[in-house]
């Protein structure tokens, strides 16, 4: 054999067996990543959305959606809206009613500056809720901007008009597909 | 006792972070909290033990030429496996690392380990070996982290310290980052001299 069949063989070998072992790795691990992604999924859209006692997922134009409904009646929608912020993508979820007003709304994942950019969602001592979100509410999604309903943290301008704009984007694109 | 100092060098004499100075990009990057910093100590330590045991079972019958990409296939398998544990069962951690997690492929620590060390002693040695380097990498971690976090953000843990000042928040950006490594190391390698003068 040459030294050269030899090389390839043990490396062969060796990934042979590191697949084996990830392919096992991942199997285990898979139901129980999916299990924590959709328990938080569920966990967010009933914070959002308190009235709507089940979830019907959808999606059009690209949009992911649920239906909230409450028994048969339709309450409101949660958007599933993906910003582009200072440090990576963040993903927001919005629940608004059908008229397009926030009736609330969570980060589930963003990846902006600790103690600059992170406080789009950091919860002041003593209160709920993080406070730059608390200002959404009850604004009708489609008009908000930076300046014009929404005030912007200081030192995190970028993280905050990429919240709204997202929000904004979102909610305008699905509205308009809805109505088609 | 020969066998302890394998151990015993990774925590001060030869620490990684403040010694050979290896691994400084995640060192950098992650320790803005002190949870992060136990998180990737964690998760690093992990990497080390578990590719120093495989490269040193391996180190007669692998051939010389083709030893870095063995080495680097075991070292991206355990950190694969580190990354879906961490997001099966700590997601809040794993978020927060994020690619901090998987670049543990590209740690210069962790094949520096495995080249310089596992690769030319026995298992169990190479397993002190690792949890030396793990364990002083992950002390380290911990203490840039609790000094950027108190300093630059208040806290400590995610729990308020003190609100009597106004966090400097360069210390939680990198230059705070740069700042505390580079002054940190200049103290250990003026402890390190002193008591070597004794």
């Amino acid at each position: 054999m040459n030294q050269m069949t030899k090389f390839g063989l043990m490396l062969g070998i060796i990934c042979l067996a590191a697949t084996l072992v990830l392919a096992f790795t991942y199997e285990v691990t898979r139901p129980i990543i999916a299990a924590a992604l959709y328990r938080e999924e569920q966990e967010a859209l009933k914070a959002i959305m308190p009235e709507a006692d089940s979830f019907k997922p959808g999606a059009v134009g690209g949009i992911e959606y649920f239906e909230a409904m409450n028994g048969p009646a339709l309450v409101g929608y949660c958007l599933k809206v993906t910003g582009s912020g200072y440090g990576g993508y963040m993903h927001i979820i919005v629940g608004i009613d059908t008229g397009g007003v926030i009736k609330g709304l969570r980060i589930l994942q963003h990846m902006e500056t600790p103690g600059l950019g992170s406080k789009i969602n950091e919860i002041r001592l003593g209160e709920s809720e993080p406070y730059f979100l608390k200002q959404f509410i009850g604004k009708n999604a489609r008009t908000i901007s930076v300046g014009n309903g929404i005030d912007a943290i200081t030192g995190a301008t970028i993280s905050s008009k990429a919240v709204t704009d997202a929000i904004n984007k979102t909610v305008t694109e699905f509205m308009e597909k809805m109505r088609q | 006792m020969k066998m302890m100092g394998e151990f015993v060098k990774g925590l001060w004499r030869e620490n990684p972070t403040f010694r050979i100075v290896l691994g400084l990009c995640p060192t950098l990057a992650v320790s803005t909290s002190v949870s992060n910093g136990i998180g990737m100590g964690v998760a690093a330590t992990f990497v080390l033990v578990g590719s120093n045991i495989f490269v040193s079972l391996i180190r007669g019958i692998v051939p010389e030429k083709v030893r870095i990409p063995c080495f680097i296939v075991i070292i991206a398998t355990f950190v694969t496996i580190v990354d879906l544990l961490m997001k099966a069962y700590a997601p809040a951690l794993s978020r927060s690392l994020g690619m901090f997690v998987p670049l543990i492929v590209v740690n210069c620590m962790v094949l520096g380990r495995a080249e310089a060390f596992a690769s030319k002693a026995p298992p169990f040695k190479s397993i002190l070996d690792a949890l030396g380097m793990g364990i002083g990498f992950t002390w380290a971690l911990i203490l840039i982290s609790a000094i950027r976090e108190s300093l630059g953000n208040g806290t400590i843990l995610g729990i308020t310290i003190s609100r009597s000042f106004e966090p400097p928040l360069f210390m939680i950006l990198a230059p705070g980052a740069l700042l505390t490594i580079g002054i940190l190391i200049a103290l250990i390698n003026y402890l390190t001299m002193k008591w070597k003068a004794k």
